[in-house]
């Protein structure tokens, strides 16, 4: 509790969503602007609170991820140190100008794409944890002190866009390492739908995931429930919330689903009864098949979730069942 | 670093014990190490722990660095040894624990003695395996007083295994052990598996002898015609009908040198095998493939403790928390479970992803030996951000970066040794590829 505690913050970039976020048709519209300052007042709270705590800033950009920033190499004085000023604490000064040049720079270099790919939440999460991962186990000779190595680190994701399937796996484990590592992952979900992987990551690791409501009262949610250290919350009380749900994603189409098929070699998840495993190239044996296959029209559909309920069998089934009568 | 290493160091540590005590006996800090070295002498069953840390020798100016590196470099070679492509495992796991429980438990030679180890390793096992295993299910069998008794039936719960084997007085050891027994009674308990499981018997033997009523080795092809792999930790010597057990099912067999060693044994059976393609020897050369199947499973939501109360359907009692069947929306107090309800299995599917690693294991990253191709690429290690050397290091071990420098083949990131070692061994997708 006396020790000093590490935070990393994700923050999601993505241009599409925090457009929508702006909009004022929303009911709280929030832009990224007063978004950012918000996070500024929060990052800023969380050095202020104790001298030893560590920060880092991952940007989370369509197809790519960044470290915005580091305690560790603005000790190090990087050059773009901002002009001394008179009425301002240095320490956050330097954080709010590195952040915001750094996001600057890095929305700037993305601003050419037609397109916008889906943003690589995994890819800064997965640095986050190596990022931890390096102050847990520093290189010798290097400025990390003890008090950063003993830190209990968490990570805190502030979150705009949906789930993406296709990171279900990734995901998943960086939820187990998180665990390896005891680090408590929290998450805001500042604008959109729930996102059912990170609901899991934060149940899992002890961390808490709260739906933003009022989000013109962001900074107060960010202070409220996410500046105590996870070693202060059985003092502290955060809220939380508990309704977790379960779901997974399917290997096949990336559809998230609530009533799945799985192969007993390999656990692979399917949306439907294929013949062959996809993963571990198992085949089923035909009556299975035939069981599973008479059954699923019982199914009704998926409660409320549109992209949950099994797709009919396309050519794969055809190809599969040559492949087992051989 | 992961306990893989540890225990390859740990070998080391074993096999040159007398190598390293000489080099001890000449080293400048002998006052602070003369108690130590006092129980180094003598016969290996008074000494001490022989411990992993112990091996790291210091180089000539005193540091560990050298050590460390050799370390690592160990762990490299051996991710490169293993094969790339994801491998079948039979993940669906079933297991049968045989422990002894003769007399010739209570011998000392493994302090503080065989049988409280045993049962301590036996706990520390039942947890990891879970934890690797989750869907898998563990039963206990004890062998005493020449019959096999059961501790624990098949369950798949780690608290109810731990639980049977708590509560040591129930154990106390007595009389002699019978093999063919209690693996009769572990074969019983796994006839009525389904075929896509695996089944297996893992048995701590501390005795030398085994009092059966029949012949054992009728027992040992009943084993093998219905596919049950057993592995044997001896605790004593190798007995020839014991690696025979093992040999032909295609099992593991060990002899424990030292309590460490013991615990090498048993945590090296922890990950799941590769699906067995054929029956190692051939001896059930014409029994069936072990069958796979596709099962259908619902992935629950959990309802938070703040929720209204209703019946649930396993207990019949009002409770808040829960889970909800995906497909007839039952109550239900616990996952993993049978809905009692419509019958779908419900599992969270935090239960399936743990051993998804296994699948899609990250490959292994090559090492930047040139400096030619250091300096073309990023400055920084690309996970964690920590700036590359920029001269070569002069002593470093084989198969490792001068520069500190691993590449990923897919995404042509560098990688420092760090995060090299953490994204293969704990992280198991890279940085760089999940974009
Ligand atoms: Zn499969
Ligand atoms: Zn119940
Ligand atoms: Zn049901
Ligand atoms: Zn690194
Ligand atoms: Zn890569």
């Amino acid at each position: 509790m006396d020790g000093s505690s590490h935070l990393s913050l994700i923050i999601d970039l993505s241009p599409s969503q925090w457009h929508l976020s702006a909009q004022s048709s929303n009911p709280h519209p929030l832009s990224f602007q007063t978004f950012l300052s918000h996070v500024l007042t929060f990052v800023n709270s969380h050095i202020a609170s104790k001298h030893e705590n560590t920060l880092a800033v991952f940007g989370a950009l369509p197809g790519k991820s960044s470290m915005l920033y580091s305690s560790l190499d603005a000790d190090s004085g990087n050059g773009n140190d901002p002009p001394a000023d008179a009425n301002s604490y240095r320490p956050f000064k330097v954080v709010n100008s590195v952040v915001t040049n750094n996001t600057q720079k890095e929305l700037d270099l993305i601003g050419g794409l037609t397109e916008e790919p889906p943003v690589a939440l995994v890819g800064a999460l997965t640095k986050a944890l190596c990022f931890i991962n390096r102050l847990a186990h520093p290189p010798s000779g290097s400025l990390v002190d003890e008090a950063a190595a003993s830190a209990d680190p968490r990570i805190l994701i502030l979150s705009v866009s949906p789930d993406l399937a296709a990171s279900y796996i990734p995901v998943m484990n960086s939820i187990f390492s998180a665990q390896k590592l005891k680090v408590t992952i929290d998450v805001c979900k500042v604008f959109g739908e729930e996102t059912v992987f990170l609901q899991q990551a934060a149940h899992l690791t002890g961390g808490s995931y709260i739906y933003l409501e009022r989000r013109d009262a962001f900074l107060q949610y960010l202070i409220m429930s996410f500046l105590p250290p996870p070693s202060l919350r059985h003092i502290i009380a955060v809220p939380r919330q508990d309704k977790v749900d379960f779901r997974a994603a399917c290997f096949c189409h990336k559809n998230i689903v609530d009533i799945g098929f799985v192969c007993s070699v390999c656990l692979s998840i399917f949306c439907s009864p294929v013949a062959v495993c996809s993963t571990c190239r198992t085949k089923f044996p035909m009556k299975t098949l035939q069981r599973l296959n008479a059954s699923r029209p019982a199914i009704p559909p998926a409660n409320g979730v549109s992209n949950g309920s099994p797709r009919p069998p396309s050519a794969r089934p055809s190809t599969g069942m040559s492949a087992s009568l051989r | 670093m992961n306990s893989g290493s540890d225990s390859d160091s740990f070998d080391e540590g074993g096999l040159t014990t007398r190598g390293r005590k000489s080099k001890r006996k000449s080293g400048a800090r002998a006052s602070e190490k003369g108690k130590q070295k006092a129980k180094d002498q003598g016969y290996s069953w008074e000494a001490t722990y022989a411990r992993s840390w112990d091996t790291v020798q210091e180089d000539e100016a005193g540091s560990l660095t050298g050590a460390v590196a050799e370390l690592l470099a160990r762990g490299r070679r051996r991710r490169l040894l293993a094969p790339a492509a994801a491998i079948r495992r039979s993940i669906i796991r079933h297991l049968v624990l045989l422990l002894d429980l003769s007399t010739s438990m209570t011998d000392r030679d493994m302090r503080p003695t065989r049988f409280d180890l045993t049962l301590e390793y036996a706990r520390e096992f039942v947890t990891e395996w879970f934890d690797q295993n989750p869907l898998g299910q563990i039963g206990i069998v004890g062998m005493r007083g020449g019959i096999g008794e059961r501790i624990c039936e098949m369950s798949g719960n780690p608290q109810d295994v731990l639980h049977a084997i708590s509560e040591r007085h129930k154990l106390e050891p007595v009389g002699e052990p019978s093999l063919q027994n209690a693996i009769e009674m572990a074969r019983s308990s796994m006839s009525h598996l389904p075929t896509h499981s695996s089944r297996e018997i893992l048995i701590i033997f501390g005795s030398l002898t085994t009092v059966d009523p029949g012949n054992i080795n009728e027992t040992l092809s009943s084993c093998i015609k219905d596919r049950i792999r057993i592995s044997l930790v001896a605790l004593a010597a190798e007995m020839k009908i014991c690696r025979e057990l093992c040999d032909k099912t295609g099992g593991a067999f060990g002899v424990a040198m030292n309590e460490g060693h013991f615990k090498d044994l048993l945590f090296e059976l922890i990950p799941p095998p590769a699906a067995q393609q054929n029956t190692g020897t051939g001896a059930g050369g014409g029994a069936a493939k072990m069958s796979a199947d596709l099962m259908m499973m619902g992935f629950p939501q959990r309802l938070p403790d703040t929720a209204p109360a209703a019946l649930c359907v396993c207990h019949a009692q009002m409770r808040a928390a829960g889970f909800l069947c995906p497909r007839c929306g039952a109550r239900l107090c616990d996952a993993p479970t049978d809905c009692d309800v419509c019958g779908l299995m419900i599992v969270s599917s935090p239960h399936l992803a743990r051993s998804y690693h296994h699948l899609f294991p990250v490959k292994p990253y090559s090492a930047v030996m040139s400096s030619q191709d250091a300096t073309g690429s990023s400055a920084n290690c690309h996970a964690c951000a920590l700036p590359f050397k920029t001269t070569p290091a002069t002593n470093i071990g084989e198969g490792m970066s001068p520069f500190d420098r691993y590449r990923c083949q897919d995404c042509k990131n560098d990688f420092c040794t760090e995060c090299d070692v953490f994204v293969h061994d704990v992280l198991h997708c890279c940085p760089g590829c999940e974009t």
